[in-house]
Parts: structure tokens; C-alpha cells; sequence
């Protein structure tokens, strides 16, 4: 019997970008940009079919490898898998160039930022930004002023969300200087990537991520208080007698995947609260050995639940005391206590005066412009004009608490404009911006979809950014919203090396 | 090692331990009772009694559906209700080896998070339905490829001890058990020679319980008979599921940890093994028979829920140990549920220690 021959059918063949945006892959007349055109013709001479049989390969491979994250809408508080497109996003190494040295400049002068508010205040002083936008910040912790973490490093983690506008440029969106999360994800991201395309992987000269739990250990172990032991090596090794741990909430949160991930990764033990306990100002960990001590913690629990004696005397949550051994210099907390002052959204408008005050230098990476809704004119204007803006909660994350004027609905933002009057410093608005699409499966061809970029930035005795990042993709054909909690997907990041077009 | 996590690795294996034993447990008995000498009542009963679950089988199934295959089954295999169920031990033990990922390998994940995924899916009720022998066998080989990648992957120090420990105690226990299910005839049987065939079989369904059918005869070239069987399931020291091997490994495993967690003097724990050992050496299988195997039997899991008390204040809750004790570090937080087990399971005759086993 003979097999009718079936005409592959290329993978991009009826693939048309949106209109007025930008496509990660193809121009607006329909020619691939240079840096994904190998790409293209490897995927495309893959086919449809066969490239459907690898996405379904990488499917499985996450839900057996048990990559997912909880919801805590679900009420079964399921874990999920977090959806994974297997067409890449892929960044030139010239243009990677520029944004890993813009993301540099900003976490160095949101450290030196929170250095200074949280010390000499010159910034105040001089008049830079209004003294009751940071002060008044909820994230801001009045009590530790004066209390300056080893090496003045304050974001030993930073996630700096990028969106490309439909000019192609980079622009900063968010930063993320708490507990920036999905960098697990990067890492499993490009494993299943490599099982399902080798023959198309192997081509390009993408950049290694697998460095990153190597690096984050080096930086949190660098961290680590002048008091702790010395070490004997460098750079340091995991027989360091300096003890790091990563501090998490548990199992029923939504990273909790990553916590355990990273703490696997770098070798160090995964504890949660309860594990560690304060004596004499000095944080200990219970072991099968007694109580041992431990000078770096790389906690993934927000600053309010990290010891109810500081925070919240009625709190179950959290280690009592821990806030006083830090202050006493005893342990590193990795990141620094009240770094929210320096990612509340209504401080974002500062950050390239940030840029200009502290490092006299003009800001390599664009923002997006922020109506400031604590100031009267900004306030007017979004209230007048809802339907075209987005309002994020100044102290939000997670794509929780927004609102998406455009496509929300008339009650909704009705409802929206009365907690606005009620609180106008607890929000902020910015136009919406046509972010740009890539190439996505959806059940049955390749179609545009939105995305965004969060890379990670580790800051110990040097600044180190990971080449590439989480790509974040919206999976409803008119969504603008990324986040995993809300139906997001993602994608492998490749960044190219020098020499590759 | 973080107390909390020596704990999950400890139960982590006890509950796949468990899991493969009433996956055994489940398969044997259903060719058992196809003999048609067994009347209905004698079907199920036995099983569900050893395993602690009559009151439980009884509210959930109904007091007359000892007969009834299908029933007993599904309440060994896939109830969620049932403790002792398949379903139970494998999410138990997916939920503590979730808790302990990063110390675990990668493998040792996989393997269950998959065993997990198959058990959970259309294609395991599939296979249930149409082959139950092979559906048994494959998750008695999905425990037994943990157990190899345990070895193969884990460096072979604290957590791993940990694992083998749970291990070791869990398959004393559970033989113990499975002795009970017909210990009214093992103890009734002291006259060597003189077994029918019928009762023949009844050693072979037993040894069989306890996988150890061909081991016995290695060991005999004979016959089984009650007396024989009683001594190879206590105390033949190189069958690895008798309660003896068990003890011994359970006793070298510690010595391991007593030495990493840097124990100059032997712990409780430790006492309470070697207590056990001497009691297993030193006793006339005779004597065991005569005095009463049930108590014996029940004085083996009492041991091991005993051992469990003192290895949580001897290595799990250090906020005891004499040097660290400040006030405010009692575990804030509800303990997280997977490191609770499930309640201990109990013969079923009154053992004095019914209540046990929430100790954890």
C-alpha cells in the first residue's frame, strides 16, 4: 500500500503579525528579522505536524517533571503547570548588549536609592523627589533607619519587567525588588527546550542560563556578615562554613516549586519559618546535629511576615526576632528589609532622577509614562479618562489588583474611580502600550501574542545579569495581561552570542 | 540536616513502603480467595481486621461486604477515605517528597511524581478493570524503582539514612501485620508434620503475603509448616522483610545518624531497637507460639510506633535537646500536613497502644 504524500506544511506559512505592533519575529512587510531567520527556516522545514508532536513532548515533559506553581484562586489549591511555548523569543547579542547594561544602571541606583532614604536621605533633601512619596510608602520602614546591610547591597535579587513598544524599543515596565519570582522557570524552560528542538537548538549560538544558581549562591554567601566565619576559598564553595538557607513559605505557595528549585540547585537547605529560631540576636536552624547557625538567608516571605515581633504582633507567621539579629548585623537577609519604598509604582516616575542624581549618567532604558494620581492634574486626567489607561495598585504584583481601563467594564471601572478617590497615593495609571507579539502555538496554527521580558539581576560585590530572562506570554489572542496567576504562559529566552546576526 | 526535612525523609519512605505492601497485599489475596474453600466471610475480613480498618470498612463499605471483591478492593487501592489505601500512601508520599524536593533527587521525584500521574489517570482504572494483576505489579514496580533510584542517586549519608530507616521499620511492621492476618492458625499449628494440604497452602498464601515464598524455600527445601514459617518471618536473619532483619538494619542505619548528628551516647531510639533484637534473639519460637503470637506480633508494631516517639525527640524537634530551648521557638505554624501521617494503623484485637501515632 502506498502512503499518499502529505505536503509538509511550514510552520509560519499563513503567520501574520497584529497591525500598529511590534512582532519579536517578523516586520511589518512580513520579512523575518535578522536574528530569528535560521530559526524560522529550521522550524519551518520542522513542520507543522512534527512541531506539534515536540509541543505535546514538552507538555508532558513538564507535567512529569512536576514544573508547576499553586493557585490560590483554585480552590482545590491545585498545582499547575505553567503553559510553555516552544517557539522561542530570541534577543541579538547587540541589542542584549545595551539592555544588560541599562539593567545594571537602574538596580545600582535603586540600591544606592534605598542606601540613601534609608540613611543620609540627600535625595530628600536636595529636593529630587517629594519626601511624603517615599516616606509615606508603604514599603518604606521608618524603624530601620540606620541599619545598613553588609556591603550596602540592599537588592541581591532584582527582576525588571521590560515590555518593547512598537517602535522596538525596551522599555521598563515594573521593577521588582522584593521577591522577584520566575527564574525557575528559565532554567527548566531551556531544559525541556533542548529535549524537544536539538537539531534547531544546536544551530544558533544561544547564551547559557544554567549559570544562575552558581552565581546567586556566590552572591548571597559574599553577602554574608563581616562576623561570619571566614572563608577559606573564593570563589566561595559549598563547604563554606558560612551557612545560607532559602526561606519559604511553604508548599501552598505559588512559588514554592522555585524556592525548593534554587535551595537544590545551590545545595543549600530549603527552611521554612519554623525551622529557624533567634537566641542572643543570632538566627539558628534546627538540625538533627542541635541548632546551628546561619549568616545569609535568602527569604522568598514578604518583609510583613517575616517575624511577627517587628511586624505583627498578632502574626503566627515568621521567625520572632529575626528583624533584631539583622539590625544587630548577625545575618544577611537576601533581600534587604523595606526595599518596597524603591518598587512602589508611584516612585517608578523617579527612577531616571534616580539614574541622574546618583550616577551622573542619563538613563540607558526608557519607562513608561505614569500619571501620578497623588498629584491633582494627573489625577484629573485619569479619572477622565479611564477607558484608555491602566491603574495598578502602587504596592501590587501579580497582575493582581489592576485594572485594564480599555477592555474593563463600565461598572468595573466605576467601581475602580471611587477607590481611587478614596485613596489616590495607593495608585497609579500609564496608557495602555500595545506591547509586542511573538509567534505562539494556539491548538492549531502559529499566532501573535503578547509578551514581556523579566530579567534577573544579582547584585553582590559586582553586578551580574542573566543573559535573557523570563519571557512572559499573554495566551488570549486580546490580552495584554502576562502574569502566570492569570492565565499567562511563558517562553524560552535565547539570547545570541556576539557574532551571530 | 533540617529536623523537619529528616522527618519527610523518614515518612517519605514509609509510605511507599506501605503502598507496595498493600499493592502485595491486595493482589495475593484476590487469587486466595478464588479458592472455594474459603467461606465468605473469610474473604476480606482477616485483611481489613490486621490492617486496623474494621470500623472504618464497616461505616464506609458496610458490615457485610467482606465478601464482596470489588468492594474490598476499591477500599484498599483507590478510596481516598481509606488510610491504608494506595491512593492514600502514594499521595502521602508524593506530598513529603514535594516538601523535600531540593533534597531529594531529581529522579527519585520523577519516578513518584509519575507514578503519581499514572495511578491518578484514565489509564490505570483501564488497566485496573482489565488486567488488576499487572495494574499490582506495576506499582509494586514503581515502588521498588524508588527504592533503586534512592540508592543509586541520594549521596549515601544523613537524608538517605533517614529514608532506610523509615524503610526498615515500616517492612517490621508491616510483616507483623501480615502475619496477624492468620495467626489463629500459625498458633494453632505447633505439631510439626502433621499439615493437610489445605493447610499447606495456607503457609504458601501466607509466605506469599509477605513476599516470601521463594525465599522460604531456599531456606527449607520442605514443606511449610506453622512453625517454620512463624521462625522465617520473625527472625531468619537474612530474608529482608523478617522482623528481625528489619531491627538489625534499623539499628545499623541509626548508628549511621547517631554518628552524622554527632550522638556520643546512644539515643532512646537506639534502646528501644536493641531491646527489640535481644527480645527477637533471645526467644524460643516455641514459646511464641504457645504464649501467644498475636501479642508478639503486637508487641513488634507497638516497638516500631515506639521507635518513631523516640527518634522525633531524639532528632525531629531539637527545640527539646537541652542547649536550644528559647521560649518562642515552638513550631509557629501549623505543621504542614504532609509530614503528618496518616494514623498509625493498629492490629485490630485491643493492642494497649491504640491511640498512638498521632505522636508525630
Amino acid at each position: 500500500m502506498t502512503i499518499p504524500a502529505v505536503p509538509k506544511l511550514p510552520l509560519f506559512g499563513d503567520y501574520a503579525p497584529i497591525e500598529g505592533t511590534y512582532d519579536e519575529f517578523f516586520s511589518a512587510t512580513g520579512q523575518s528579522r535578522p536574528e530569528v531567520a535560521q530559526l524560522v527556516r529550521a522550524l519551518d522545514r520542522l513542520g507543522q505536524r512534527e512541531f506539534q508532536q515536540r509541543q505535546q513532548l514538552a507538555n508532558s515533559a513538564f507535567l512529569n517533571a512536576g514544573v508547576t506553581f499553586s493557585v490560590y484562586s483554585d480552590e482545590r489549591g491545585g498545582e499547575r503547570v505553567f503553559p510553555f511555548d516552544l517557539i522561542p523569543r530570541v534577543i541579538s547579542a547587540q541589542e542584549w548588549d545595551r539592555v544588560e547594561r541599562g539593567l545594571g544602571q537602574r538596580v545600582q541606583a535603586l540600591n544606592l536609592f534605598l542606601h540613601d532614604v534609608y540613611g543620609k536621605q540627600a535625595i530628600l533633601s536636595e529636593d529630587v523627589l517629594p519626601a511624603r512619596l517615599v516616606l509615606g510608602s508603604s514599603g518604606y520602614l521608618e524603624r530601620l533607619r540606620g541599619v545598613t546591610p553588609p556591603g550596602g547591597v540592599y537588592i541581591h535579587v532584582a527582576g525588571i519587567d521590560l515590555i518593547r513598544s512598537p517602535t522596538g524599543e525596551f522599555l521598563v515596565l515594573e521593577d521588582n525588588v522584593r521577591t522577584p519570582s520566575g527564574v525557575s522557570y528559565v532554567l527548566e524552560n531551556r531544559g525541556v527546550m533542548k529535549r524537544a528542538l536539538p537539531s534547531v537548538f544546536k544551530k544558533l549560538h544561544v547564551r547559557s542560563v544554567d549559570d544562575y544558581p552558581t552565581v546567586l549562591r556566590d552572591t548571597l554567601l559574599e553577602s554574608a556578615p563581616s562576623s561570619a566565619p571566614a572563608r577559606s576559598s573564593t570563589p566561595p564553595s559549598p563547604d563554606s562554613p558560612v551557612r545560607a538557607v532559602v526561606l519559604t513559605p511553604g508548599p501552598f505557595n505559588s512559588a514554592y516549586f522555585e524556592h525548593s528549585f534554587l535551595a537544590g540547585r545551590m545545595g543549600c537547605e530549603l527552611a521554612y519559618a519554623s525551622d529557624l529560631f533567634v537566641r542572643d540576636k543570632k538566627v539558628y536552624l534546627k538540625t538533627t546535629a542541635g541548632p546551628q547557625q546561619i549568616h545569609v538567608i535568602y527569604r522568598r516571605i514578604d518583609d510583613a511576615y517575616l517575624d511577627p515581633e517587628f511586624f505583627r504582633p498578632d502574626s503566627l507567621l515568621g521567625v520572632p526576632g529575626l528583624v533584631s539579629a539583622y539590625a544587630a548585623g548577625n545575618v544577611t537577609l537576601a533581600n534587604a528589609l523595606g526595599n518596597g519604598v524603591a518598587d512602589d509604582k508611584a516612585i517608578y516616575p523617579y527612577v531616571p532622577e534616580m539614574i541622574r542624581f546618583y550616577l551622573s549618567e542619563e538613563p540607558l532604558l526608557e519607562q513608561v509614562q505614569t500619571y501620578n494620581l497623588s498629584r491633582k492634574p494627573d489625577f484629573e486626567y485619569t479619572l477622565g479618562n479611564l477607558d484608555k489607561l491602566v491603574v495598578k495598585a502602587v504596592d501590587g504584583s501579580g497582575g493582581y489588583g489592576m485594572l485594564m481601563g480599555p477592555t474593563a467594564s463600565e461598572s468595573e471601572r466605576a467601581e475602580f474611580a471611587t477607590k481611587l478617590r478614596e485613596n489616590p497615593r495607593g495608585y497609579i495609571a500609564q496608557p495602555r502600550i500595545e506591547l509586542s507579539t511573538a509567534p505562539t502555538w494556539c491548538d492549531t496554527e502559529l499566532a501573535p501574542r503578547r509578551l514581556d521580558l523579566r530579567p534577573f539581576v544579582l547584585t553582590g560585590k559586582k553586578v551580574w545579569v542573566l543573559p535573557g530572562g523570563l519571557s512572559r506570554v499573554a495566551l488570549g489572542a486580546n490580552s495584554y495581561v502576562v502574569n502566570s496567576s492569570q492565565g499567562g504562559g511563558s517562553k524560552d529566552t535565547w539570547v545570541l552570542g556576539a557574532g551571530v546576526p | 540536616m533540617i529536623s523537619r526535612v529528616a522527618d519527610s525523609c523518614f515518612w517519605l519512605n514509609r509510605y511507599v513502603e506501605r503502598a507496595e505492601s498493600c499493592a502485595r497485599l491486595a493482589s495475593v489475596n484476590r487469587l486466595l480467595v478464588l479458592d472455594a474453600e474459603l467461606d465468605s466471610a473469610e474473604r476480606w475480613k482477616p485483611v481489613i481486621v490486621v490492617l486496623g480498618e474494621q470500623a472504618r470498612f464497616e461505616e464506609l463499605v458496610g458490615t457485610d461486604h467482606y465478601h464482596d471483591d470489588d468492594a474490598a478492593l476499591e477500599y484498599l487501592t483507590f478510596n481516598q477515605k481509606s488510610p491504608v489505601s494506595i491512593q492514600s500512601s502514594l499521595y502521602w508520599a508524593r506530598e513529603n517528597a514535594r516538601m523535600i524536593r531540593e533534597v531529594i533527587s531529581r529522579e527519585m521525584w520523577e519516578t513518584l511524581n509519575t507514578a503519581w500521574q499514572w495511578f491518578s489517570s484514565k489509564a490505570a482504572q483501564r488497566e485496573y478493570k482489565k488486567d488488576p494483576s499487572q495494574f499490582y505489579r506495576r506499582i509494586r514496580s514503581l515502588c521498588a524503582e524508588f527504592g533503586g533510584i534512592s540508592e543509586s542517586t541520594m549521596l549515601h549519608e544523613e537524608p538517605l539514612d533517614f529514608m532506610l530507616l523509615g524503610l526498615a521499620l515500616e517492612r517490621a511492621n508491616q510483616t507483623a501485620r501480615l502475619m496477624d492476618v492468620k495467626h489463629h492458625r500459625l498458633a494453632s499449628s505447633d505439631r510439626e508434620n502433621v499439615e493437610t494440604p489445605w493447610q499447606s497452602a495456607q503457609w504458601i498464601s501466607q509466605l506469599k503475603l509477605c513476599s516470601a515464598e521463594e525465599t522460604f524455600f531456599k531456606r527449607h527445601r520442605a514443606a511449610p509448616t506453622g512453625r517454620r514459617v512463624a521462625e522465617f518471618l520473625l527472625r531468619d536473619p537474612k530474608f529482608p522483610r523478617s522482623v528481625l532483619h528489619c531491627f538489625e538494619r534499623a539499628a545499623e542505619l541509626l548508628e549511621n545518624i547517631e554518628a552524622a548528628a554527632e550522638r556520643s551516647a546512644p539515643t532512646a531510639s537506639s534502646k528501644a531497637i536493641g531491646a527489640m533484637l535481644e527480645h527477637l534473639r533471645g526467644t524460643k519460637i516455641s514459646s511464641v507460639l504457645h504464649g501467644g503470637l498475636h501479642d508478639e506480633l503486637t508487641r513488634v508494631v507497638d516497638t516500631v510506633v515506639l521507635v518513631g516517639e523516640h527518634l522525633h525527640r531524639d532528632f525531629l524537634d531539637p527545640t527539646e535537646a537541652p542547649e536550644a530551648r528559647p521560649p518562642e521557638s515552638r513550631p509557629p505554624e501549623p505543621r504542614p500536613p504532609a509530614a503528618k501521617p496518616a494514623e498509625e494503623v493498629q492490629p485490630a484485637a485491643q493492642s494497649q497502644s491504640q491511640k498512638q501515632g498521632a505522636a508525630e
